[in-house]
């Protein structure tokens, strides 16, 4: 044994040595025997904490199953919405473009940067009466460019022969026919897009697949033989021909910067005369607004690792300064304060293991559940169960896990051995020196100082639980400013309005189009509890602009608002062609809507109006028309007539009397890309366009009336006007409820669980608090408090604690909702701000109950011991 | 050859105004392989010296050097990593870890150091001891003098060149006492170990190579 000796003592002594060179004195390091004391006495005190266990796992869980929720959530989140967004620009090429002649196509595709290349060639757009309403483009396409664009199809196959065509099944429904193959489907189109002269195909079907109504438009693919047939030219048609058009869809190996790949491919392959465009879904603005959206997710996300962190650290907290003797004992004994924080890790890692599958689970089972109810927009939801959720909700409830134990196993690790005897589980320093005070112990007095004797754990705990409640207070307060009718104003003015079949055809409105028929008018008004209807009718007339008016038009229109302008609204360059016209005194389409009833009244709402007053009975005389302008706040310039102009419709005059904001339910439909709309009255319309026909109708009907109303619009639409549109203000208000859920129950969802970690924390400090003064709870009794004050005091120390939580929570929430709320739901487009305090007020008695409970529960299990008993225990 | 000597030790506890002062500049110097007996009435400084001497506790001024490594210029991991390699301590109230049973308690400081234990030798001193056959018990299992002697296994297992103890024998009768004190005696001799033992006890102090007297935290022989 001596060699110990004789190897340290040569050495000079009086320097410091590092710990490497310490260790080595002893000669051969055992590593394995290390870890293996290290480790029982890890497992051992592990088996010893059961309650600061349990409390701990439970902390965990509910971590991690937070973690994995909002990692599911966020995930599901970003692939549903990439989805919708692919499916709105209709196609999954990363670039494409148009006018490409055979040869061109050839070049491309060989180019080494192109992955995958899929190329369509447009014969035209289908006509059928039916398909009003819905796009329907009769092309040929080759594989690549089908599964591209979400139209490969699934039954059957894509068409080979002159005689085949494949179709999806919103098409095949509205032909009326059922989704068979081998069936006969026929379509009309135009060859000649600038003629009226229709040609009628019959094809046999081939295929077909699921149709998606967040796709723009459906297609009817055809065989490459039949179009090749058909057309002259391919690659790019004369203007305002279709016929020929040959389109490709290309993508890269990865969609970063895409349009620079694909400027770069044109180029090589000199054909810089081309343009591809790069696809909406895969733009950094998209995908930027696809993390804006996840945002709120990830911002839970640091709440959840806020709320872990204060419980998990606390349950550690209380364990090490309970077991600081312990700790202080193995470090006499040679523990280094390396293994003493190795063991206090260890710990935590150990109730990671058990803690943190069970939250994985739990949180992926709870993402299942919310996903479909947060995304209910969407048919099929997609829940993510990608290995990275769990591997990332595993990692950080792992972190939050750690970084909780790090102070407390600092705290273990520093103890001094001979200080370890001494310890008392209160802060350092900063303690009262004096007191006062000549009123005696009062029960109360006693239960505030306890209270504070550690002013870090009670500020903890008051922390943890003012988050969850504040939180909650928070969630409550935005959801509840949300506010449906000024959300249904902008979509729904009526309880049904029906739109005719041609409203939003692509070739534009036909006002003799019959599907608001006298029959159905006849139905409607024949309805049981039918309350109030609008009709909406509207031409278009070609005349020049006052003077005045283009004036307006110029001054609303500088350069630095038409830049903006055509920065966001896709059409600009056909407006600007319009616009251009109307400015040189050219012919400028005029759309004349005749109103009158709900959707004139809500037009012309006040809050429509932005300049001019609406004075109904003066413009039921027939001699006043309203302007509708941008949607502006209210102001003076505007670029259409000024108000007090006179202007000649149909030789008849009117005088300007206001301008509008447009209003939704009004001028959603078809309209030229340039033009400038006015409302007359309904009756004097009529009288100027006698042949004209409904373009929307509105009604109202009471509530009892409302399903026999919709099941006989339905059966209207199914049997006789099957492009009839029908918009209920029953499923907008559904589908408005389906857009605020997400944000409601991700908000509801996280308050509730940091509520309760908060709850875990209080029960946590509460129960081991009382433990951990069980000898001198004995101590007191000896001298004479009686079970009831003992109680009493305890009482009152929870009391103090709920008094606390709450009147801080009132003063952070009245904050928070008052000043935070109120700015961010002011400005929404349908919230009403209102002040709530709802959720505190319910939490209130319940968080009362618990401090009055708790302690109550933990005094009746020390009873069970006597004084003597406890007196006498020792640790 | 000096093994353990102290110079000016002084150990002020407490702030202004209630300063208690333990220990007030003691020099004193042991001999390797001696057996010396620490006596003073309660509160005299005794156990306070002791703690400097394995360096659990560190001094306000003065300097420890022990095995001819200077105790305060050693850092706190160091430290540790020095006493559990040099020195074994017996206390009064045993510091048995709960929950490890007798051999793994015996056995602990070896491991924490790295090494495997010399199995041999462990047997040697659980037997010369007394202890076999309670090798896996748990210490609340064990009388006060059992727990004792598995202290005192545990303080011989790692060979160290010191053993510090504080009262061995406060908490045992006369008959366990003079056993226990044999015990170390016998090891001591066999070992070449310096003991250093705090005692209230005259019949043991007596058997002593050097009785050591503190009063007021001052030393007088």
């Amino acid at each position: 044994m001596r060699d110990t000796r004789d190897k340290g003592g040569t050495k000079d002594m009086n320097g410091r040595k590092d710990e490497r060179e310490m260790e080595d004195m002893g000669g051969v390091k055992d590593i394995k025997e290390q870890k293996k004391i290290v480790k029982t006495l890890t497992i051992r005190s592990l088996r010893k904490n059961k309650g600061r266990n349990l409390a701990a796992i439970l902390a965990i869980i509910m971590t991690t199953m937070m973690f994995t929720t909002l990692f599911t959530l966020a995930q599901s989140m970003g692939k549903n919405m990439t989805e919708m967004y692919l499916h709105q620009s209709g196609s999954k090429a990363h670039a494409s473009g148009k006018g490409i002649t055979d040869e061109q196509v050839e070049k491309i595709v060989s180019h080494p940067e192109v992955k995958a290349g899929g190329r369509s060639i447009v014969a035209g757009l289908a006509e059928n009466l039916s398909l009003a309403g819905r796009q329907v483009e009769i092309r040929y396409g080759d594989e690549q460019y089908a599964r591209d664009v979400f139209a490969w199809p699934e039954e059957g196959r894509m068409p080979e022969s002159r005689d085949e065509i494949a179709l999806d099944t919103l098409v095949i429904e509205r032909l009326g026919i059922s989704p068979e193959l081998g069936k006969e489907v026929t379509l009309e189109w135009k060859p000649d897009m600038g003629s009226e002269d229709k040609s009628s195909d019959t094809f046999t079907l081939c295929g077909y697949w699921e149709g998606n109504l967040s796709s723009y438009a459906s297609m009817a693919w055809v065989s490459e033989d039949f179009v090749r047939e058909k057309c002259d030219v391919i690659g790019e048609p004369a203007d305002g021909q279709a016929l020929g058009l040959q389109m490709m869809g290309i993508s890269f190996a990865d969609t970063k910067n895409i349009q620079e790949q694909a400027d770069r491919v044109l180029s090589d392959c000199n054909l810089s005369e081309l343009k591809f465009t790069e696809n909406l879904a895969y733009m950094d603005e998209t995908q930027q607004s696809i993390r804006m959206e996840t945002l709120p997710i990830y911002g839970g996300m640091i709440l959840v690792f806020i709320a872990g962190y204060l419980i998990i650290y606390n349950v550690f907290q209380i364990s090490v300064a309970s077991d600081i003797q312990f700790y202080g004992k193995l470090k006499t004994l040679g523990m280094t304060r390396k293994q003493i924080r190795k063991m206090i890790l260890g710990q935590g890692g150990f109730l990671s293991v058990i803690g943190i599958p069970a939250g994985l689970i739990a949180g992926y089972l709870l993402g299942i559940v919310l996903v479909p109810v947060l995304m209910s927009r969407t048919e099929d939801a997609l829940v993510s169960a990608n290995p990275i959720i769990f591997a990332g909700a595993g990692l950080f409830a792992l972190c939050t896990v750690m970084i909780s134990c790090l102070l407390p196993a600092r705290l273990a690790g520093r103890v001094s051995p001979v200080e370890a005897l001494r310890y008392t589980d209160t802060d350092a320093g900063g303690k009262k020196k004096m007191k006062k005070s000549t009123n005696g112990a009062t029960l109360q007095g006693m239960a505030w100082a306890n209270l504070w004797r550690n002013r870090k754990r009670t500020i903890l705990v008051i922390s943890s639980l003012t988050l969850g409640l504040v939180l909650m207070s928070f969630f409550y307060a935005k959801n509840a400013s949300f506010d449906v009718e000024k959300y249904l104003v902008e979509l729904a003015v009526a309880d049904y309005q029906i739109d005719d079949a041609t409203n939003s055809r692509v070739s534009g409105y036909d006002s003799q189009s019959q599907t608001i028929s006298s029959e159905l008018m006849a139905d409607i008004a024949s309805l049981e509890g039918l309350e109030g209807t609008g009709r909406l009718y509207s031409s278009e007339t070609s005349q020049v602009l006052s003077v005045q008016a283009r004036e307006n038009l110029e001054s609303f229109y500088d350069r630095e608002n038409l830049e903006n302008f055509e920065s966001d609204y896709p059409d600009f360059p056909s407006w600007k062609q319009g616009f251009d016209a109307a400015v040189r005194g050219e012919e400028t389409i005029h759309t004349i809507y005749g109103a009158d009833g709900i959707i004139l009244d809500a037009a012309a709402g006040d809050a429509y109006v932005l300049t001019g007053t609406y004075d109904a009975d003066k413009f039921a005389t027939g001699e006043y028309a309203l302007a509708i302008g941008p949607s502006v706040n209210p102001q003076e310039l505007l670029p259409t007539y000024s108000v007090g102009e006179k202007v000649a419709i149909e030789n008849r005059e009117f005088t300007i009397m206001a301008v509008l904001s447009p209003l939704y339910p009004m001028t959603n439909g078809m309209s030229p890309a340039f033009d400038m709309p006015l409302i007359i009255p309904a009756d004097v319309y009529t009288e100027l366009w006698p042949d004209s026909n409904l373009r929307k109708y509105y009604f109202n009907v009471t509530d009892e009336n409302m399903d026999e109303a919709g099941g006989m619009l339905r059966e209207y639409q199914q049997t006789k006007a099957i492009g009839m549109s029908i918009t209920d203000r029953q499923s907008m208000i559904e589908q408005y409820e389906a857009e605020t859920r997400s944000s409601a129950v991700i908000g509801y969802a996280i308050s509730v669980v940091v509520a309760l970690v908060g709850v875990l924390n209080f029960v946590n400090s509460m129960v081991t608090a009382i433990i951990s003064r069980k000898k001198e709870f004995a101590m007191i009794q000896s001298v004479g408090m009686t079970k009831r004050q003992l109680r009493r005091m305890l009482t009152f120390e929870g009391f103090d604690y709920a008094g606390i939580t709450l009147v801080i929570s009132y003063i952070l929430s009245a904050f928070v909702v008052g000043v935070v709320v109120r700015i961010i739901t002011e400005g929404g487009y349908a919230s009403t701000f209102h002040f709530t305090l709802l959720p505190l007020v319910i939490c209130t008695p319940i968080l009362i109950g618990l401090a009055v409970l708790i302690p109550y529960i933990c005094f009746k299990n020390l009873e069970k011991q006597s004084v003597t008993e406890r007196l006498r225990m020792t640790d | 050859m000096s093994i353990l000597s102290t110079t000016k030790l002084i150990k002020r506890y407490g702030k202004e105004p209630n300063i208690v002062n333990a220990l007030n500049g003691v020099d004193l110097t042991i001999e390797q392989g001696e057996f010396a007996a620490i006596i003073g009435t309660s509160g005299s400084g005794k156990s306070t010296l002791l703690n400097m001497l394995g360096g659990l506790d560190k001094p306000t001024s003065g300097s420890v050097k022990v095995d001819n490594y200077e105790l305060g210029k050693l850092n706190d991991e160091d430290l540790t990593v020095f006493r559990r390699q040099r020195i074994g301590f017996i206390f009064q109230n045993y510091n048995l870890v709960p929950v490890l049973n007798v051999y793994e308690n015996i056995i602990m400081p070896i491991q924490l150091d790295g090494k495997k234990p010399d199995q041999r030798f462990i047997h040697e001193i659980v037997s010369m001891l007394g202890l076999e056959k309670k090798l896996y018990n748990m210490p609340n299992t064990l009388s006060g003098g059992q727990q004792q002697r598995v202290a005192i296994a545990r303080a011989l297992a790692s060979k160290p060149a010191i053993i510090l103890a504080d009262e061995p024998t406060g908490n045992l009768d006369s008959r366990t006492s003079d056993e226990v004190i044999e015990l170390l005696k016998a090891s001591s001799r066999k070992f070449d170990q310096t003991i250093v033992m705090i005692t209230h006890n005259p019949e043991i102090a007596a058997q002593a190579d050097r009785r050591i007297r503190i009063e007021d935290g001052n030393i007088h022989e």
